[in-house]
This record gives structure tokens, sequence and C-alpha cells, in this order.
């Protein structure tokens, strides 16, 4: 077990773990006290004879043991109180330990006028400690279970101070100091002037302005501790007194960003709106990268519904609606946006469900062959 | 009154016998440590300052667990002798001593104390049954 001369063997129906026995015995708060019994009984084995335990005699072994020094208390408990003394004394406990070795028998159990200080048990047990070994317990152990310490009530008494009143008696706890509930006599009567029905209202008050004159100290010093930190940077690495989440925030500029690539008809419609754009470098880039393919959309923009576009890239640039004449405005779709031969598949893509791509191949054919003869009108 | 001054006497020896034992105690420390013991004394709600009657109390448990475990060694023992009357080659491998629970139950029953364990454990009431009785 926990001994390293012992050991311990498994066997063929292991009892579960869960202690089906009376709760004081089996809770959880008992666990320690219950490991320490199981060790010692071990050692008494050991002792014995024995070389090895199987665990669950072991555990009811121990068990057992627990409730005896258990038993034993109570029985010398109750014949303290049956004499009417709360402390237990000597002849208490060989009540108790006659009571429990009655079944068994002592020497001297049958004498009618039987002295309890020439009993049979002691004289057993003085027996077994001469002839016994000397087998000190494996640990040391700590007192347990430990003690809280039990906060101050802060009594009258504790604090020192007599409490107002005679009716009251010391060990009371103390009423609270007179500050916390009176207003003020030197600034707080200037600044309110006709509050004297507001007591408890500036108590509030009076913490809220603590409250932010802690945050407002912490901020100063969080903003001081960064100005340190970028002074001294080379120095040291201010990680604990420097929390970037509150420091102060960055200028437009200050820190290099990576760019962020617009997709292209926003780019596009960012360089109509803004055709002379030079502060702001990202959107500079951005436009000279994407400059040919304007240069190709504004040319195909400019030949067939020249009116129409520009309407509407001055009311809503960002959402575009091909408010055409039916065919016409399909037919513009297709030029602008394929640049290529048109593939009648991807047009027809376009038109959704794949079930239905034969009819829609044939409607694509139409009505690309209408607006290829209307333009060439 | 010679008969009382002699059981006078004798209680005066008993009460020395006592007080020497008690004494004694202090120099013989149990297997079983002060701290359990003074833990389940309290629970028990037996209060008592005395370390020696805490001292008394380990003493007598010690004997009562190394009395149930003598009983079980003894049982084992003749369990292990019965054995070796069939075959000799069991005293060479089963020399190692082991308290089973059924050691355990058999010693502790003499002292009062029953702990029975389950013989086996079946998966179904009709487990081991003859199969014409089952209802299936």
């Amino acid at each position: 077990m926990n001994n390293g001369c012992l050991e311990n063997r498994k066997k063929e129906h292991d009892n579960s773990r869960k202690r089906p026995k009376s709760y004081k015995f089996g809770s959880k708060s008992d666990d320690f006290a219950l490991a320490i019994a199981k060790v010692a009984v071990g050692q008494l084995c050991e002792s014995v004879g024995f070389q090895g335990f199987h665990l669950s005699a072991l555990e009811t072994l121990s068990d057992i043991s627990v409730r005896y020094i258990y038993s034993i208390g109570k029985t010398a408990n109750l014949s303290a109180n049956l004499a009417g003394r709360v402390e237990g004394n000597v002849f208490d406990i060989i009540h108790g330990l006659e009571d429990l070795g009655s079944n068994l028998g002592f020497s001297g159990a049958s004498d009618v006028d039987r002295c309890v200080v020439s009993s049979g048990v002691v004289k057993d047990i003085t027996h077994f400690v001469g002839v016994s070994d000397f087998i000190p317990f494996a640990y040391d152990l700590p007192g347990f279970p430990v003690v809280k310490e039990s906060t101050k009530t802060g009594s009258f008494w504790e604090k020192g101070e007599d409490p107002p009143g005679e009716h009251i008696p010391s060990w009371l706890p103390a009423f609270p100091d007179p500050e916390t509930y009176e207003t003020r006599l030197s600034v707080e009567n200037e600044t309110m002037g006709v509050s004297n029905g507001k007591k408890s209202e500036s108590e509030l008050e009076r913490v809220e302005r603590n409250m932010d004159r802690s945050l407002l100290n912490l901020q100063l010093r969080f903003a001081h501790n960064e100005n340190k930190g970028r002074s001294s940077h080379g120095s040291g690495y201010v990680a604990t007194e420097s929390n970037p989440y509150l420091a102060a925030p960055l200028h437009v500029g200050e820190k290099q960003v990576s760019p962020v690539v617009l997709p292209t008809k926003l780019s596009n419609e960012v360089a109509l709106r803004n055709p002379v754009h030079v502060d702001v470098g990202n959107h500079v880039s951005v436009l000279e990268t994407f400059a040919p393919a304007i240069e190709a959309m504004k040319s195909g923009l400019c030949d067939p519904d020249n009116g129409k576009k520009k309407l509407l890239y001055d009311q809503r640039p960002t959402v575009r609606f091909k408010i055409g004449i039916g065919k016409k405005s399909l037919g513009t779709i297709s030029d602008l946006n394929s640049q290529n031969e048109e593939d009648p598949l991807k047009i027809a893509s376009w038109f959704g469900n794949d079930n239905e791509k034969d009819d829609k191949k044939r409607r694509v054919e139409k009505i690309l062959k209408e607006s290829v003869e209307s333009s060439k009108e | 009154m010679n008969h009382n001054r002699q059981s006078n006497d004798g209680k005066h020896d008993d009460d020395s016998a006592l007080s020497d034992f008690l004494a004694s105690l202090m120099d013989y420390t149990p297997t079983i440590p002060d701290e359990l013991v003074e833990h389940y004394l309290a629970k028990s709600g037996f209060q008592c300052p005395d370390v020696r009657l805490i001292r008394l109390v380990a003493v007598a448990t010690q004997k009562f667990v190394a009395e149930v475990a003598n009983d079980a060694l003894q049982h084992c023992k003749a369990r292990q002798a019965a054995v070796v009357k069939d075959k000799r080659e069991k005293q060479q491998k089963d020399k190692r001593l082991i308290l089973t629970m059924d050691d355990l139950s058999k010693s502790l029953r003499e002292y009062g104390v029953n702990v029975k364990q389950q013989e086996y454990f079946a998966d179904s009431p009709s487990t081991g049954m003859d199969p014409a009785t089952r209802d299936e």
C-alpha cells in the first residue's frame, strides 16, 4: 500500500470504491483519517505475520478498528454524562472497554463486586504492552482536522470601546465609525448648500469620488509607465507595467499596417469617386494595380449605355443595379465582364440550376444572338 | 475490619498498578497514532485533555486489531495446511500469507462483527438456473 514493505494483490471480486456504509465513516471528509487507519492496520498485520492483503480486507479491518475507537469514545462519554461530568476519565474508558470486551469475556467479568481499577481488561492490556514489539507509525502526522481561525466579530469588548448606553452588552458587535455616516463639516457643506437631508447620498458620492480618483490615478500610472517604457526601450522589457490594452490610441500613420486589398468592384468605385487620393498610401497602390482594368472598364462602359451608368455612379456607387431594357442589359453584362469570347456555359451558370441546362443553353444562345444583332444595329 | 483493611490495601495496589501502567504508556508509543484516536474520540463526543487516556484507547485498539489479525492468520495457515495434505507443491508456492476477506470474516464472527460478502455476482435473475426452468 503506502509502505514499501507491504504488498497488495488483486482479487477475483473487488469491492467497489464507493462505500455503502454509514455516512459518518464513509463520507469524503473522513478519507484522510481512514487512510491513516489503513496504514496503521497494515503495519499491525505485518507485525502479526501477514505478507500481503486483499484491499477489501484491509479496508474492512481498518474501518472496524476505527469504529472500535468510536464506540469506546461513545460509551465512555455516556458513562461520564451519567455521572454528571462533561470530561471523561480513566474509569469511563475502562467501562467502555469492558462493554466491548464483554462478549468475548475477560478475567473477572463474572465477579459481582468487581472494581473497575482491578478490571481484567486493564490486566490484559498491560500484558499485551509487555509482550508486543514497539512498532511506531510510519508517518509523522499533523494535528487534524485543522481548525480555521475564527474572524474577529469586532465586538465592543475587542475594540476596547465602551458601548454607548448601559443597555448594550459589550460582547455585541461595535457600532460603525461615525465618520461613515456623518457629513463632513469642512468641505462638503460649502459644495452642497442645502443638503442636510441627503446624508446617505453624500457617503455614496464620496465613495464614488474615491473610486473615480483611484481609476484616474491608475490610468495616469499606466500612461506614465508607457512613457517610461518607450523612453527606456533599449534598457529592458517593461512588460508588467505597460498594458497594451490600456495604452493611448495610435494616430493614423504612426504604425505600419499591412495594406487592405479591396475587391475589384469596390476599388473601381473608389477610384472613380476619388480620382486624386494621395495622402493615404494604401489606396494609391490599389489604384495603380488596377489601373488597366479600370481603363478597360471605362472603355466598355462608355460605349453602350453611357448616361445610365453615370447616373448610377453618381447616386449609388456601391450597389450596381443594371436597369437596362431587358435583353440589352444582359448583353452589356456579357460584354463587360468577359473580355474574352463568351462561354455559353459560363453564362448559363449565372442563371442557376444545372438541371435545366439544355433549356437554359438555348435561351442564352437566343439572347446572345439578339444582343449581338442589336449592338450591330 | 481486617477484611476491609486488606481490601483497602488491595485497592491501593490496584490504583498504583493502574497509575504505573498509565505512566508506562507514555514510554510506549502505540502503532495507531494519537491524532487518529483523538479525531475519532472527538467525533464520538468524548472530551479528555489527558494524553494518557488517549494512549490507553490506542493501545486497546491495537490489541483488538492484533487479536483479529492473529485469528485470521491462524485460519489462513489452517487452510494452507489442509491444502498441503493434497498437493505438496503448493507448500512451496503459497508460502505467502495473505489477508483475505474469507479469513477476516471468520475471525471477526467470533468478535460479534458480521462481515459477509457475495459469493458471486450474477447479471440476471435467471443466471445459473436450469435451462428447462428458464422462461425464455
